[in-house]
């Protein structure tokens, strides 16, 4: 029995870690055996160097040199702005066009409208209006993150069930304290996904204001080094967006569920 | 003999009712055509009173239930408590559901502060005082952290009751709990219901479809006929209490129910 449960607690451990594994492997014999030249994709070991070198050395030693904590600060101060400012319209909106029939009827067109434009082709007037910077990244991230944020709150109200906004309302609940005492955490488990998912298009959408020309920031590293044909740099760029982009996938979860009983308390 | 039993009342001439429906008509638009769910219904629940009201399903118990809560606006007629009509839901008329309602995100205890928590006047210590008192009421004291999907549907409807009976409303509308639960557990709650009820002195109208059940509970029962809906009779039940169904007299109750139901 205890060991029946051991075996299955290390199964679920090292299950996640498969897949990973055997790429880099793969990928490994590739560079290795010379399959694909090093100038495509430079092996892991170089990866490795390029990433300690982007991470831990001395500023200016080299190109990209001991940038990785500025970039990344700069990215995600980048990515915090936009999806606060994301999660500030798209939460309230949100739950209101999910409950009020009328709110949701005038906002429904519009923001399905909207929604159909590709957040890339917001760029080029973004930079017109904003110039090249954090306010273009800022505004690209916000208006990418809205969509889902907004969609899912309006899914979560909409879908409460009816019988616990009535037991609510005969335990003389007023608007007030059935917003943030019933509504909020009855909706929770889609403001979450919603949440998860505006933060993961934030990251993509940072890349996108970044790649127009801003001096730091993880998204304008991989451009800069595509420019001057560092492969090696581009690859560490990407996986430090996934791991950064995962860690505050997590923080976020987190913090809903330091915040939210209801979050915490999720089946 | 019950027909006798009728006629008389003896709380009647007493006070104002607790709750008065009158002329309560509902009518529902289905494809264009206008349905008569509830047809001029009328019937007064008294102080400390246990109505039952039983009917067919289908006969507007639950629309009834739902109008007498404040949920739904009757197309004609009116609904008084304490001969004031009613508007809104309020905490003055509880309902305890047959469905799960419980806020899944709030364990058995804070599920049954919730209520007392909306009013500030209610200090932590009185609000803890009382929460602990009710728990135990209703049994559930060493259940206290647990969230309503961990427990069972019985432990589920006691929550439901203590979370409306700790806020000591004037009237307790009930419809159908414990329609859902095994025979066992239906008889236990029936009987905590009863002595929660003596112990409280509240105002109690139960909707049923189980004719034992309402002869068990109440002091009177409203009997409902379908299509459309409307009060065909008033029996009052004479039991000593606690009853049970194999008490004396309980059969001719039921006989008399039954031929009522199927007229």
């Amino acid at each position: 029995m205890d060991r029946n449960d051991d075996t299955r607690k290390i199964t679920r451990n090292i299950l996640p870690w498969i897949l990973p594994s055997a790429l880099i492997v793969l990928w490994f014999l590739i560079s290795r055996l010379q399959i694909i030249p090093g100038y495509l994709l430079p092996d892991p070991i170089t990866i490795l160097k390029t990433a300690s070198r982007y991470i831990f050395a001395e500023p200016g030693s080299s190109p990209y040199a001991g940038r990785f904590i500025h970039d990344t600060a700069a990215s995600m101060i980048r990515v915090s702005l936009g999806f606060l400012l994301a999660t500030i319209l798209g939460l309230p909106l949100g739950i209101l066009s999910g409950r009020v029939a009328e709110v949701n009827r005038f906002f429904n067109t519009f923001i399905n409208g909207l929604r159909a434009i590709p957040g890339i082709t917001w760029l080029p007037l973004a930079m017109v209006w904003f110039g090249i910077g954090v306010r273009t990244t800022v505004f690209l991230v916000a208006m990418a993150a809205f969509f889902p944020i907004y969609l899912n709150a309006a899914a979560g109200a909409r879908q409460i069930n009816p019988l616990i906004l009535r037991a609510g309302a005969m335990m003389g609940v007023g608007r007030v304290r059935g917003s943030y005492a019933v509504l909020l955490p009855g909706a929770m488990p889609h403001i979450m996904t919603g949440l998860r998912l505006g933060l993961g298009i934030s990251w993509a959408y940072l890349v996108l204001g970044e790649l127009t020309g801003v001096p730091d920031g993880l998204g304008a590293v991989i451009m800069d080094a595509r420019m001057i044909g560092q492969i090696d740099m581009i690859i560490v760029g990407m996986i430090l967006i996934a791991i950064v982009g995962k860690l505050s996938d997590t923080f976020l979860i987190t913090l809903l569920k330091i915040s939210f009983k209801s979050a915490r308390r999720m089946p | 003999m019950v027909e006798e039993k009728i006629k008389t009342n003896p709380r009647q001439t007493s006070s104002v009712p607790a709750l008065e429906a009158t002329d309560v008509t509902m009518r529902f638009n289905v494809d264009g055509i206008s349905k008569t769910v509830l047809d001029r219904v009328s019937f007064a629940a008294y102080h400390e009173e246990f109505t039952c009201i039983v009917g067919q399903s289908g006969c507007g118990k639950t629309t009834l239930l739902n109008i007498m809560a404040g949920f739904l606006a009757p197309s004609e007629g009116q609904v008084t408590v304490m001969g004031t009509a009613i508007r809104r839901p309020g905490p003055d008329r509880c309902v305890v559901f047959q469905e799960d309602t419980l806020f899944p995100w709030l364990t058995v205890r804070e599920n049954i502060a919730f209520g007392l928590k909306g009013n500030r006047k209610n200090s932590a210590q009185h609000i803890k005082d009382e929460v602990d008192r009710f728990l135990t009421l209703v049994g559930l004291a060493d259940y206290r952290n647990y969230l309503p999907r961990e427990i069972s549907s019985g432990m589920k409807q006691r929550v439901e009751l203590a979370r409306v009976l700790i806020l000591k409303p004037r009237i307790i509308l009930m419809d159908e709990p414990f329609a859902s639960l095994d025979y066992r557990t239906r008889r236990e709650m029936q009987n905590l219901l009863v002595s929660l009820w003596q112990e409280l002195s509240q105002t109690i109208i139960f909707v049923t479809h189980d004719v034992d059940e309402a002869i068990v509970l109440g002091d009177k029962i409203e009997i409902m006929d379908i299509n459309p809906g409307r009060i065909h009779e008033e029996l009052h039940i004479q039991l000593d209490r606690p009853r049970n169904i194999n008490q004396r007299d309980f059969a001719s109750y039921k006989d008399t129910l039954h031929r009522f139901l199927c007229d």
